[in-house]
C-alpha cells in the first residue's frame, strides 16, 4: 500500500490460483475494505456471471495482487485467458504487482509448487529472473527439493522465502527483502562451487516491517521515501516496472 | 470385450441445473451397464467450488459410487489421477469456465488420461463447459463475447450449449460461415449421445428441449432440428426432424 503511487490505490485481487475460492476473496475484501483504497477482484471462473473486461479493469489498477493456491493451475489458467500478456503489459506500464505463495512465485522464471502433491519445479511467467521457493522453512520438503534442484543445476538460482517475508523488485533487480515477523528471513540459494551438487544458502539482511496503519509521509521509512523519489523521477518519462514478492 | 467409446453432451441440465429432475443423469448411468456405477466428478471448470461438490455427492451418493478429483487441492484426494479415472464407469464434467478447464487439464496431462479412459469405454458426460470440451471446436459465451474455442477434439464436430440464448445462435452461424466445423447445438434439457464420433441419439429431460444439427451450405447455414426422445414417463408428441436454411445478411 505504501509503494502504490496513489493515496487511494485501486487494488485488484486475482484469486485464480485458489480456483477463485470464496474465502480468499472475502478475506481480501474484509482486510482491504478497512483501508484507504478501492479493492476489487476478478474471478476468471465466474466471468459467465460477473461480466468484466479483464484487460481494461487490470490496466486501470494501481496494484494487482495475486492470491495463493496452485501455481501450475494459476499459470495454465492465466495463459488460457491471455492474462500472461496483460499482466506483463500492466507491469511494464508501472502497475505495482504483488502476491503471496503461488501468487509470488508465478512472477519468477521458476518456482517450487505442490500443485501435483509432492513439491516439484514449475515454470512461472518470467517477469523476474531466477527462481523462488515460498514457505521456505515451514514446509521442509519444499526447501529440500529447491536446494536439490539448484545444487544439481536443474533450477536457476533464486530466493528461499520464509512465511511473512517478501522481496521488492524494480524491473528485474531486487531492491530489498522485507520481513513482517522477527527472526524470519529471505535466503539467497545458489549452486555450490565445488561441483558436488550441493546448494549454498545465504541469509539476506532484511528490513523489519512495522505494522503502522495508517501511515502519513513522516511515518514512512527512508527506503520507501527514496524508492518513491526514484519512482517519481522515472515516471515523468516512463513508468518503472516494479514487483513485490510475498507478504504472507 | 471392447467397450464402446461414448460421450453424452448436455446443452444444460442434470444435477447442476435441474434439481429434482434426474432424467439425464439416470440416462447416462444406464449407459454404463453397471447397477451401481463408479462415477467420478471433475468440477475443474468451476474452480472446484465446494457447493458444487456437495450437490454432486447428494445427487449421486444413493445410486452410484461417487468420487471427485480436485486439481486445486491435489495434496488431498486420490493419489493417482490416471489409475483412478481409468477405473471409473463414468466421468462427469461440471460446468463453468471452458478456458480455465482446458488450461488446467492440459497442465496436469488430464487431456491424455481422459482420451485413454474414453477409448477404454468409460462413459463421458458433462454439461455446459463439460459438454463443449469434448468437441474439436466450441462456441462459448461464458467469457463475455461469444467466441470460438478449440476443445479436446475427441469429437470432430463443433458444439454450442444453452442454445436457447440468442447471441449463441448468431455466433454459431457466424462461425460456421467463417469455416468452423459442422456441428451440433443443444438447448437446456437436451443431450447428444455419441458413440465414437457419431451422433446416435438425442434425449431430453424436458418435453420442449431441442437439439440441432448445423451445417454450412455455400453462404447459408442449414439448421436441422433433430428427432428427440423425451426420457420422462408422460406421453409427449414425437419431435421430428425439420430443416430450415438461414440466409445470413452479408
Amino acid at each position: 500500500m505504501e509503494l502504490a503511487e496513489s493515496t487511494h490505490p485501486r487494488i485488484c485481487l486475482l484469486p485464480t490460483a485458489s480456483g477463485d475460492m470464496h474465502d480468499q476473496i472475502s478475506n481480501f475484501h474484509r482486510s482491504f475494505g478497512e483501508r484507504d483504497c478501492h479493492p476489487s477482484s476478478i474471478s476468471l471462473f465466474r466471468l459467465g456471471i460477473d461480466r468484466v473486461d479483464v484487460r481494461e479493469h487490470l490496466m486501470a489498477q494501481d496494484v494487482i495482487y495475486a492470491g495463493g493456491g496452485s501455481m501450475v493451475n494459476l499459470i495454465a489458467i492465466w495463459r488460457a485467458h491471455g492474462l500472461d500478456a496483460i499482466l506483463r503489459e500492466a507491469w511494464e506500464e508501472g502497475i505495482l504487482i504483488c502476491g503471496q505463495s503461488a501468487g509470488a512465485m508465478c512472477w519468477f522464471e521458476q518456482g517450487i509448487t505442490s500443485s501435483s502433491g509432492e513439491p516439484a519445479p514449475a515454470e512461472g511467467l518470467g517477469l523476474l529472473p531466477g527462481s523462488a521457493c515460498v514457505h521456505y522453512l515451514s514446509e521442509p520438503q519444499r526447501r529440500r527439493r529447491f536446494m536439490g534442484e539448484i545444487g544439481a543445476r536443474g533450477m536457476l538460482a533464486g530466493l528461499g522465502m520464509e512465511d511473512q517475508t517478501g522481496a521488492l523488485f524494480e524491473g528485474g533487480r531486487m531492491i530489498e527483502s522485507i520481513v513482517a515477523r522477527e527472526g524470519a528471513a529471505v535466503w539467497r540459494v545458489e549452486p555450490g562451487g565445488n561441483g558436488d551438487g550441493a546448494a549454498i544458502e545465504e541469509r539476506l539482511d532484511s528490513r523489519r516491517l512495522e505494522d503502522v496503519r495508517p501511515t502519513g509521509a513522516d511515518a514512512l521509512s527512508a527506503e520507501i521515501l527514496e524508492f518513491r523519489e526514484t519512482l517519481a523521477a522515472r515516471t515523468a518519462s516512463h513508468r518503472t516496472r516494479r514487483g513485490v514478492g510475498r507478504l504472507d | 470385450m471392447m467397450r464402446m467409446k461414448q460421450i453424452v453432451a448436455f446443452g444444460g441440465g442434470g444435477f447442476s441445473m435441474e434439481s429434482g429432475n434426474p432424467l439425464l443423469d439416470d440416462y447416462v448411468m444406464g449407459l454404463t451397464g453397471s447397477a451401481e456405477p463408479k462415477v467420478c466428478f471433475l468440477p475443474t471448470a468451476s474452480g472446484d467450488a465446494d457447493h458444487y461438490l456437495v450437490r454432486f455427492y447428494s445427487a449421486f451418493r444413493e445410486r452410484a459410487k461417487p468420487s471427485h478429483i480436485s486439481f486445486f487441492r491435489r495434496e488431498r484426494g486420490v493419489p493417482d489421477v490416471r489409475s483412478h479415472l481409468l477405473a471409473q464407469d463414468m466421468i462427469y464434467v461440471g460446468g463453468g469456465s471452458l478456458l480455465s478447464l482446458l488450461g488446467v487439464w492440459r497442465a496436469h496431462g488430464v487431456d491424455e488420461i481422459l482420451r485413454e479412459a474414453w477409448e477404454s469405454g468409460v462413459v463421458m458426460c458433462g454439461l455446459s463447459a463439460g459438454s463443449l470440451c469434448w468437441f474439436s471446436e466450441a462456441v462459448s459465451g461464458y467469457h463475455g463475447e461469444v467466441n470460438r474455442v478449440d476443445g479436446l477434439g475427441f469429437l470432430s464436430h463443433s458444439n454450442a450449449v444453452h442454445y436457447c440464448e440468442g447471441d449463441r445462435r448468431a455466433a454459431f452461424h457466424k462461425n460456421l460461415l467463417d469455416g468452423m466445423a459442422h456441428g451440433y447445438a443443444a438447448e437446456d434439457g437436451a443431450a447428444l449421445r455419441f458413440v465414437g464420433d457419431e451422433l446416435v441419439e438425442v434425449v431430453s429431460s424436458r418435453p420442449e428441449a431441442r437439439a440441432y444439427r448445423l451445417e454450412r451450405r455455400a453462404n447459408l447455414v442449414r439448421e436441422t432440428r433433430l428427432a428427440t426422445r423425451y426420457l420422462g414417463a408422460d406421453a409427449v408428441p414425437p419431435v421430428l426432424p425439420v430443416s430450415f436454411d438461414q440466409q445470413v445478411a452479408a
